[in-house]
């Protein structure tokens, strides 16, 4: 509980800096907007050609990429760690973080939150009521429930992956380019796993499972039952992937080795 | 009396890798990497009892600041137990770290962006410190350390002194009744240096609060601390009152002649032959300094003779100084003991 009010005091100090530098802050919003529409865009051309892509139409495909965004938008508004092996270790910021009272990843979190990228979970829902529109779906009272529930998983499982990979600092701080190749690896979430070839499929699903932030949880809106199997795992392997990160991450915390000044 | 800290036998070893050149060598850090080790503290012990204040002094690089990380939770020891305020500091470190404060003087604590008001609120939230409690207390920190006009800029538009001052009242938001300071005057001018001082005597007389502090500014230390700590190496080569650091080691006096002609050590040395003095150079070539006993007869004796012969134009008497002592024991690496 009392995370949560720690929670509201940073959420209300971000407001605050932020609202100073509101020409900063619209900046960040368009310039997300664009790059969301470059994607809606690719896909575009992509069915500029064909109508059918291993059986998904393009409808169906702008509403997975709708869907996506969902989720990697809270993602990408409270887990702004792709630099946490420069910021937090090399420079020794670390240090700070572990003085104080409150679990260090959560304090990582509140630090380096960027709530402007939320706005894309708008731009998400407006992609998906109209693909949805199209596409005819139903929508029963359960379902924004099943929806939250999704896009929870969903963020998880991003969570754990990105968590995951920045606890390689703990242990080496040398710079690799693993953060970027990741983003776009994750992009990968976003189409139908079955247009990829078996072993990019799998890895998609168990190993790096970002088929569950896009395809998978969509495929339960879409109504395509073969998939719903997947569909409901999602938020059992947002849990698992996110807590074998926290686990990784506290066993890390215990190999900082800080900053010989 | 109760011990705040009790350390023993307490190690920190650092594995620094190294990559062999080449392909073939590349190729064989995959496997193998060749590391050394480097042990920053070495089995270390002491305690600290409630209330004290203590000094702890070593060159640049003897484990000082690695010792306070690691009685602070920052890093895990590789061997050797801690017990800080009842607590395993790196076990139990979000309960522990409640109940210490910490200030690191080559980095800031604060929020960069933010007005240190708003620091100062956020660390209230984060360690839940009941309002009254906050209002009692920083109002007489924020008086004492002098830092009302500052508490609404952000932290990246103070200089360096203001920032520390912010720094020290930050890290006392909850009171905490121990407080680790690493460098806390580090760059800064006297009179801040002094106002710090008086504020660390206040809370320490106030509240009891225990403090360890690092420097390598001696007065810091003969202002403040009756105990120090020597490390060298990564080992305590002295534990102990200052006082008797200064007795065992400033036993000697110090003449210094400011000659008006060259003088040559040959010369100097024949002249005090029936002394036990030590000659050494000072700042310019025509300043020289006697090394002697503290003893009436052979103060006058050395000037007699020097003076007999040479002409001078000034002429001191100095006590060696805690810095001097000090620098003596480094070069020496071990504590005489009296
Ligand atoms: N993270 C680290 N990795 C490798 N070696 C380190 C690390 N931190 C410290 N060391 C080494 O450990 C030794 C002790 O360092 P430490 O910072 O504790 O010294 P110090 O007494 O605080 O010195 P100073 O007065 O310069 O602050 C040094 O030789 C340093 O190079
Ligand atoms: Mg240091």
């Amino acid at each position: 509980m009392e995370y949560i009010s720690i929670f509201f005091q940073y959420v209300g100090q971000y407001l605050k800096t932020r609202l100073t530098y509101r020409a900063d802050m619209i900046v960040e919003i368009f310039s997300d907007l664009l790059f969301q529409a470059v994607n809606l865009v690719f896909i575009l051309v992509v069915f500029g050609h064909t109508n059918l892509l291993a059986g998904w139409s393009k409808d169906e495909m702008i509403f997975i990429y709708g869907f996506f965004l969902v989720p990697f938008s809270i993602f990408a508004s409270f887990f702004n760690i792709w630099d946490f092996t420069d910021r937090y270790i090399v420079k020794g910021e670390m240090d700070r973080i572990l003085t104080r009272p409150v679990h260090s990843l959560f304090q990582i979190v509140l630090e380096r939150m960027e709530l402007e990228s939320l706005f894309g979970v708008v731009t998400g829902l407006v992609v998906m009521f109209y693909a949805g529109d199209k596409l005819g779906l139903e929508i029963s009272w359960y379902d924004p429930f099943i929806f939250i529930l999704l896009v929870i998983g969903g963020a998880l499982v991003y969570a754990g992956i990105f968590i995951a990979l920045a606890t390689i600092g703990f242990w080496s701080d040398s710079r690799t380019d693993i953060m970027p190749m990741m983003y776009n690896i994750g992009n990968y979430g976003r189409y139908p796993v079955d247009i990829y070839n078996k072993v990019i499929k799998y890895v998609l699903t168990w190993i790096l499972p970002f088929a569950f932030v896009g395809v998978y949880p969509s495929s339960y809106f879409l109504e395509r039952e073969e998939w719903y199997t997947y569909a409901f795992l999602t938020p059992v392997v947002g849990i698992v992937f996110f807590l074998i990160a926290v686990t990784l991450w506290n066993v890390g915390v215990t190999k900082y080795r800080g900053a010989g000044n | 009396m109760q011990n705040i800290i009790d350390v023993q036998g307490l190690k920190k070893e650092f594995k620094s890798f190294s990559s062999r050149s080449g392909l073939k060598g590349a190729f064989r850090d995959l496997f193998t990497r060749n590391y050394t080790i480097k042990t920053a503290v070495d089995d270390i012990s002491f305690t600290i009892k409630k209330g004290e204040m203590v000094g702890y002094i070593g060159e640049n690089g003897a484990g000082k600041s690695t010792s306070i990380k690691m009685l602070t939770g920052i890093l895990t020891p590789t061997d050797g137990k801690i017990v800080v305020n009842g607590m395993n500091p790196h076990k139990e470190r979000e309960k522990f770290v409640k109940t210490i404060g910490v200030v690191f003087g080559q980095r800031s604590q604060l929020w960069w962006d933010i007005a240190v008001q708003e620091s100062f609120r956020l660390l209230k939230k984060i360690y839940n410190v009941p309002d009254q409690q906050y209002e009692e207390h920083m109002k007489d920190v924020i008086e004492t350390l002098d830092i009302g006009p500052l508490l609404d800029k952000p932290v990246r538009k103070l200089s360096l002194g203001q920032r520390m001052r912010c720094e020290l009242a930050a890290a006392l938001i909850h009171n905490p009744p121990l407080l680790f300071l690493d460098e806390p005057t580090i760059g800064l001018d006297v009179l801040v240096k002094l106002r710090i001082r008086e504020f660390l005597k206040r809370i320490n007389e106030k509240y009891g609060t225990t403090i360890l502090l690092t420097t390598h500014d001696l007065s810091d230390i003969e202002a403040l601390c009756e105990r120090v700590v020597m490390l060298d190496e990564g080992k305590i080569i002295y534990d102990g009152p200052l006082k008797e650091l200064r007795e065992n080691w400033a036993e000697g006096k110090q003449i210094q002649f400011q000659f008006s002609e060259e003088a040559t050590l040959e010369e100097l040395q024949h002249l005090t032959q029936e002394h036990l003095v030590v000659w050494e150079k000072g700042e310019s070539d025509l300043v020289w300094v006697a090394s002697v006993e503290a003893d009436e007869t052979v103060i006058s004796g050395v000037i007699g003779k020097v003076t007999a012969a040479k002409k001078i134009a000034d002429l001191k008497i100095l006590e060696i100084s805690t810095e001097e002592i000090i620098r003596n024991i480094y070069v020496e690496g071990a504590v005489r003991h009296g």
